[in-house]
């Protein structure tokens, strides 16, 4: 009886673990006009082959640091690429003139910061990142 | 010194004016079982694989750095410099690209300077091999037109219909390249539209380009030729190489959903003279088993035009001018015969070992037709046509 406690436990402990682990949320500025996006949509900003937002204003993605979990989960979540795909996929943007990656920040609050400050910007961060700075506009899944 | 990291801040909510750094490059060895010819990638870039050497780096190895400067939110400027082999047979560097971009709108550019030439679907990043499944592009549609870039100016404008994401690009230039080590070309006049529309996983690529070629390469022989009376003078003006104008369409697809890809790709280049009017195409797919990527390709080059000529005609003519129509007809038999006609099937496996880093193997079973042959350099005496052979390649490719 304790041992399926014990186990209960242990799952019920390895279910958050994952869900928290999993809760990225992609936020823009509380004063930015946006209020959903969808998954093609984010990832069409976080890629540069879009520099607009869908209602026609001008967007600038933001990034975590490259190597970074929670970076790696966002790309293989919305785009659909592993971290050797999305350097690839840079590569040929940016030995063709085409663009840049998003610039990098080291961390969610950093995120946050800069997006609060900026209603062009978007980016992504730890659902424990959120407050009323910011408006989550898609949960990642 | 001090100010600097001032500057730097103060600069920050401006739109930072940043300049970085980066390159790619390929490592590799390649082995061809065709002893009397040698194998390469593009015959601007003439490796040694098969009768000069049994394992020849210079096929695929390359080094490319990239400067980048972004002045503000319109203006950067980008100098990419690429060191591979050059028809002196060094690897002397030489400026692939060099131009500043103007982003009037986050939706419409201007270039101007030195402009990669989207001829193909992986043309204008072909050298950053990194970014390609493959060893090397398919060398039947891609050694059609070797060209990479062009001097000039181009714009490229994004737009929305019926849900489908389009960037449309108007480029005009003129170009130089070195042929041999005596001859080069001029491409004038350099004008093409490209566009690439893509929706969800699949983006479609189509091109047209036209070019004005000027070239000394074999004056000589078409001088010779134009002497022999009209048909003389008809066959130098169907071959010779001067005042032609070259064009290519293009059109190739690309389906990649994350754990796969199927991409394809069709063209037609037509230089209306002695280097031909080819049509290519291929088909590739893969699939991605974590950092595993095997893949196969089948690739062809034909003609569009007739791969012989019945020259000038010699009946009637004194002996010692029959003996040197004679000759002038066999050499542009021997010309017509380098205008590749070939097919090869390809099986490689992409790992990505390390964050960069990328090793490439790859298996080609090629066969050059129609008497010609194929993509193949440097033909030595008892190479025969219609045999086909072995190429392997095994290399790294990095970006940084």
């Amino acid at each position: 009886m304790l041992m399926l406690k014990t186990l209960c436990l242990l799952f019920g402990l390895l279910l958050a673990f994952a869900v928290n682990a999993a809760e990225l949320v992609v936020i823009v500025s509380a004063r930015s006009a946006v209020t959903t996006l969808r998954t093609e949509q984010v990832a069409e900003l976080f890629l540069a082959e879009t520099a607009r937002f869908p209602d026609g204003s001008e967007a600038t993605a933001v990034d975590l640091m490259l190597g970074d979990p929670q970076r790696d989960e966002f790309y293989l979540k919305v785009a659909r690429r592993t971290p050797a795909l999305m350097k690839a996929y840079w590569t040929k943007r940016i030995f063709t003139g085409r663009g840049q990656p998003p610039r990098e920040l080291p961390n969610s609050l950093a995120v946050r910061k800069l997006v609060a400050e900026n209603p062009g910007m978007i980016g992504y961060v730890d659902r424990s990142a959120l407050d009323a700075s910011v408006r989550p506009v898609l949960v990642v899944h | 010194m001090l100010a600097l990291p001032m500057f730097a801040r103060a600069q920050e909510n401006a739109g930072a004016p940043a300049v970085t750094f980066g390159g790619f490059g390929t490592i590799g060895a390649v082995h061809s079982g065709q002893r009397h010819a040698d194998f390469t990638a593009s015959p601007l870039t003439p490796a040694q694989a098969g009768y000069t050497r049994a394992w020849s780096m210079d096929v695929d190895s390359r080094l490319g750095a990239q400067l980048t400067l972004n002045a503000d939110k319109q203006w950067s400027a980008v100098v990419q410099v690429v060191s591979e082999r050059t028809v002196d047979g060094n690897f002397h560097p030489h400026v692939e690209w060099a131009n500043v971009k103007y982003q009037a709108t986050p939706d419409l550019s201007v270039r101007l300077g030195r402009i990669a030439l989207p001829a193909f679907l992986a043309a204008d990043y072909r050298k950053a091999s990194y970014a390609l499944p493959w060893v090397r592009p398919p060398v039947e549609l891609y050694g059609s037109l070797p060209v990479s870039n062009s001097d000039g100016v181009d714009t490229s404008y994004r737009w929305n219909a019926a849900g489908i994401r389009n960037e449309t690009q108007l480029l005009y230039g003129r170009t130089r390249v070195a042929i041999t080590n005596e001859s080069s070309a001029e491409a004038r006049g350099v004008a093409s539209i490209s566009n690439v529309a893509t929706r969800g996983d699949l983006s479609v690529r189509v091109t047209a380009m036209t070019a004005e070629i000027r070239t000394d390469l074999a004056q000589d022989f078409f001088g010779a030729l134009g002497q022999f009376g009209s048909s003389g003078a008809a066959l130098a003006a169907q071959y010779g190489l001067d005042a032609k104008r070259i064009s290519a369409y293009s059109a190739g697809f690309n389906y990649d959903p994350g754990n796969w890809f199927l991409m394809g790709e069709a063209a037609r280049v037509n230089a209306r003279s002695m280097l031909g009017d080819r049509k290519a195409w291929y088909l590739s797919g893969g699939y991605r088993f974590g950092a595993f990527t095997p893949y196969l390709t089948y690739s062809s080059v034909g003609l569009n035009m007739a791969a012989t000529s019945p020259g000038i005609p010699t009946a009637g003519l004194p002996p010692a001018m029959a003996a040197q129509a004679a000759m002038l007809n066999a050499e542009l038999g021997r010309q017509l015969k380098m205008i590749g006609v070939q097919r090869s099937t390809s099986a490689g496996l992409r790992w990505d070992f390390a964050s960069g880093y990328a090793l490439k193997l790859q298996y080609d079973h090629v066969l050059p037709r129609e008497g010609s042959q194929g993509t193949l350099i440097n033909v030595q005496p008892g190479f025969q046509s219609g045999k086909s052979f072995g190429v392997y390649s095994a290399v790294v490719d990095f970006v940084f």
